[in-house]
């Protein structure tokens, strides 16, 4: 037996205006789980990309059990037991799950003795002894529409291991679970390392390295930085080399100076497309110099209290005021002038137009005005000059700058790019849903920090964030929300984490 | 990492891309040809020449008296105007996330109004009558857009529904009053219109030689480089984009998308009806009742085979109106 399962030996791959591997090399022992730390956009994915043959590198050499390789598509890397989960599911919506997971090497069946047709009973019953075996509850016959994020994971961790994988790559697989399903696919990996698999997983989250992994190597900005074992190495070790600089932890939060009140929401409710209520006759108001934080399991009615102030969604009754004005039927562009900035929280489908450049969709709010617009032309000189500002004032990394495809760029710089914009209306009230979902602890701490300033500042901040470490650090003042109702307000120092965790559960008086 | 979804992202970037695209459609397309008509047992190379010669791109071995190259030429860019500008329509409605398969309807009834309202006013001077026929297709291509722009708007019916069931009640009331008022009973169409209200000139002496002059071009061209500064320059195209790219984005950011879509579909429909004024009132002067014509759709793919670029699709416009103009000498030979 070779010591080494996988070897990738001084990768280097470039892309247009960027090197995203810079002569990287990492060895992976079998049977261990193995971490891939870095920030987004530290070449962390296009390496595995290229274990999984979806690139090939411009240098280096990748062996796979001592036998050098090279792979020119995933089903090279497939024949040689190689799986991986992306972030983003590969799932046919409309098949069920069996169907997904034999997809391609179906067991098949001859009907009447000549027609070959896919033998879908046997896939079934597969599927079912195997998500058994392992663990991976799952209804074959459930289509992938039909279920959650959770079960389409296992569903992608099922594909893997019906190919009979034995070194699955994750990449960054819990970006998208809750706490409780974070939990579950931790022990699921721990299972598949004790029966003998190798795990590669990627992420930049440090608490799941320090549960699950035993060694991690760490990449900043496409370069190899370290590779160490994780018993050996601190969480605070692990995110200095990870950001490349001190990290801190603790931010310290300037002193309350609150003013007047900016917003206030009165007996607020709005339905959804079905006459449902899911916000119910909710009030509260923030001041100038406040965070307000709402706290809640998702689905709680929270992005819906930020649709409806920022006029995304119609008000069924109650009133909204800003600063004075009543703004519940005002359209959404008078309210941005008015002094709502907004971060929402589906930043792909929302937030930016994808196949836009970074320069056009930094001019989102502006790009009717002057200096960007005279006389409906647009003026692309000031674009451009704009964006290579915010660019550099709020460190958003692309391969070609200003003229750079939303597309192309890392979710954590599209999330920069939004921030940055929002940020630079100096609205009388920035609305941050989720600001940090999915980045990493260099991105997290820049965030938490512009939302701080905007704080001393003077703007009015509702921050909602499913995150309780998020909530618990930065407001000021906390309403907990649960079914719609907010169950709870108090300043954030009268209450724990335990109490404002057992409120998001709708326990009532605590 | 992620990869590129080829058909939104091949909208509006890479220009260089967007360029081999068109022109690796053709070049596919001149090869599958190619190897159909050798099957056939025939010479391709013979083929594609008879097909330059049909357009007056190529000389032909004889001609009949008073015509000459230069006459198919004209017959050519008599044919080439109203493809292009009913390209356009398609490309305006196509970046906005519409698809405006009506074309051929909102043509057919621009057409028609004009021929009607205009068409047979014999005491019109040329300077009243012209003008008179194109705001005439315009405001009867703009109306019937706007109406299409504002069914998907208020009631959520889907343009591609709304207009393949318009066009049939546009050719199917049209054609009543052809039939029943216009006809010329010798040829069962629609009489033709007074030369002072077509858009081609007919019988212009150029070289020795009879030709078309389509006034139309003119109108085409100028409108193809009009739409591609609205999209790349102005604000309005930009709102416009950004509906077709990402609805709930431009919402947010404070767009008006009902208004989008009726202006965007309003805009679309000026284009067809001017493709429509052009193409009844300039190629053929008569309409042939209950029939919508081709170029409808074949300006969806002069659309797509051009990337969907306004300036782009004038070369996509020569090339499809190359492959049917030109098709009329091969039939005739063979």
């Amino acid at each position: 037996m070779q010591d080494y399962i996988v070897e990738m030996r001084h990768i280097t791959k470039r892309f247009p205006g960027i090197v995203a591997n810079d002569d990287v090399s990492i060895a992976i022992r079998p049977g261990e789980v193995y971490a891939l730390l870095g920030e987004n956009g530290a070449g962390k994915s296009t390496l595995m990309s290229m274990l999984f043959g979806m690139y090939e590198p411009d240098q280096g050499e990748i062996y796979i059990r001592g036998e050098k390789v090279a792979f020119h598509s995933s089903n090279d890397a497939a024949a040689h037991n190689i799986g991986m989960v992306h972030q983003h599911f590969k799932l046919v919506d409309t098949y069920t799950i069996a169907e997904n997971i034999v997809l391609g090497m179906a067991p098949m069946t001859k009907k009447f003795g000549i027609f070959p047709c896919v033998d879908i009973k046997r896939a079934n019953r597969e599927i079912a002894e195997l998500s058994a075996r392992y663990g991976l509850e799952v209804n074959p016959t459930d289509k992938i529409c039909d279920v959650p994020v959770s079960v389409r994971q296992r569903v992608e961790i099922l594909k893997m291991l019906y190919r009979r994988a034995e070194i699955m790559i994750f990449d960054e697989p819990t970006a998208v679970l809750t706490p409780q399903e974070i939990d579950f696919l931790l022990q699921i990996i721990d299972g598949l390392r004790k029966d003998g698999k190798t795990i590669i997983l990627i992420t930049h989250k440090m608490e799941e390295i320090k549960r699950i992994a035993d060694r991690c190597a760490i990449l900043r900005r496409g370069k190899l930085i370290d590779v160490r074992s994780v018993a050996g190495t601190s969480v605070q070790e692990m995110a200095n080399m990870m950001v490349g600089r001190e990290v801190s932890f603790d931010q310290n939060k300037p002193k309350a100076d609150f003013g007047n009140a900016v917003l206030s929401v009165e007996h607020l409710t709005v339905e959804n497309d079905h006459h449902f209520p899911v916000v119910r006759d909710v009030s509260f108001s923030i001041r100038s110099g406040e965070i307000f934080a709402i706290a809640g399991v998702s689905g709680n009615g929270q992005t819906q209290i930020a649709d409806a102030i920022t006029g995304m969604l119609p008000v069924s009754s109650g009133t909204i005021t800003l600063d004075g004005n009543v703004i519940t039927r005002m359209p959404i562009r008078s309210r941005a002038r008015e002094g709502i900035s907004y971060i929402p929280e589906d930043r792909q489908g929302m937030g930016v137009v994808m196949d836009f450049s970074l320069q056009e969709n930094l001019a989102l709010r502006e790009y009717n005005r002057s200096p960007f617009s005279k006389k409906g032309i647009l003026q692309f000189d000031r674009f451009r000059e704009y964006a290579d500002q915010l660019i550099g004032r709020y460190d958003i990394r692309s391969g070609q700058g200003a003229k750079t495809q939303m597309r192309s760029m890392s979710g954590g710089n599209q999330q920069k790019a939004i921030i940055g914009r929002e940020i630079e209306e100096h609205a009388k009230l920035i609305i941050f849903v989720q600001p940090t979902r999915g980045l990493d602890i260099g991105a997290i701490e820049n965030i938490h920090r512009q939302i701080l300033d905007e704080r001393s500042r003077g703007a009015a901040i509702l921050l909602i964030s499913l995150e309780l470490d998020e909530i618990m650090k930065l407001a000021d003042t906390i309403g907990v929300i649960y079914n719609g109702e907010l169950l709870k307000t108090a300043p954030a120092e009268e209450m724990t984490s335990q109490e404002v965790g057992r409120y998001m559960m709708g326990v009532k008086e605590a | 990492m992620k990869k590129n979804n080829y058909l939104l992202s091949s909208r509006l970037t890479g220009k260089h891309s967007s360029v081999w695209v068109s022109v690796l459609t053709i070049v596919l397309t001149i090869i599958t040809a190619g190897i159909l008509l050798l099957l056939m047992g025939k010479n391709p190379a013979a083929a594609f020449y008879s097909f330059l010669q049909g357009c007056g791109l190529a000389p032909k071995e004889n001609y009949g008296g008073g015509s000459g190259m230069l006459s198919d030429l004209s017959d050519f860019l008599n044919y080439l105007a109203p493809m292009l500008l009913a390209a356009l329509a398609f490309i305006v409605a196509f970046k906005a996330g519409l698809f405006n398969i009506g074309i051929a309807g909102q043509m057919l009834l621009s057409g028609f109004l004009a021929t009607a309202l205009v068409g047979y006013s014999k005491d019109l001077p040329a300077g009243i009558a012209r003008p008179l026929v194109l705001v005439t297709g315009i405001a009867a291509g703009g109306l019937m857009g706007a109406l299409i722009g504002f069914l998907k708007y208020r009631f959520n019916i889907h343009e591609v529904v709304s207009t393949i069931m318009i066009n049939y009640i546009i050719s199917y009331s049209t054609g009543f009053f052809i039939n029943n008022k216009y006809v010329d009973m010798l040829t069962r169409t629609s009489r033709v219109c007074t030369p002072q209200s077509r858009l081609t000139l007919t019988n212009v002496q150029i070289a020795g030689v009879s030709c078309k002059v389509p006034l139309g071009l003119l109108i085409a061209v100028v409108m193809a480089f009009l739409v591609q500064f609205i999209f790349d320059r102005t604000t309005f195209g930009f709102e416009l984009k950004a509906v077709g790219m990402n609805r709930q984005c431009a919402k947010y950011i404070g767009v008006g998308v009902g208004g989008s879509i009726v202006a965007a579909m309003a805009f679309s429909g000026v284009l067809a009806g001017l493709a429509g004024v052009t193409y009844y009132l300039g190629y053929t002067n008569t309409i042939i009742p209950k029939t919508l014509v081709g170029m409808g759709y074949d300006s969806i793919s002069v659309a797509l085979v051009g990337n969907s670029s306004p300036v782009g699709s004038i070369f996509a416009a020569v090339i499809v109106s190359i492959f049917q103009q030109g098709c009329m000498l091969p039939v005739a030979l063979t």
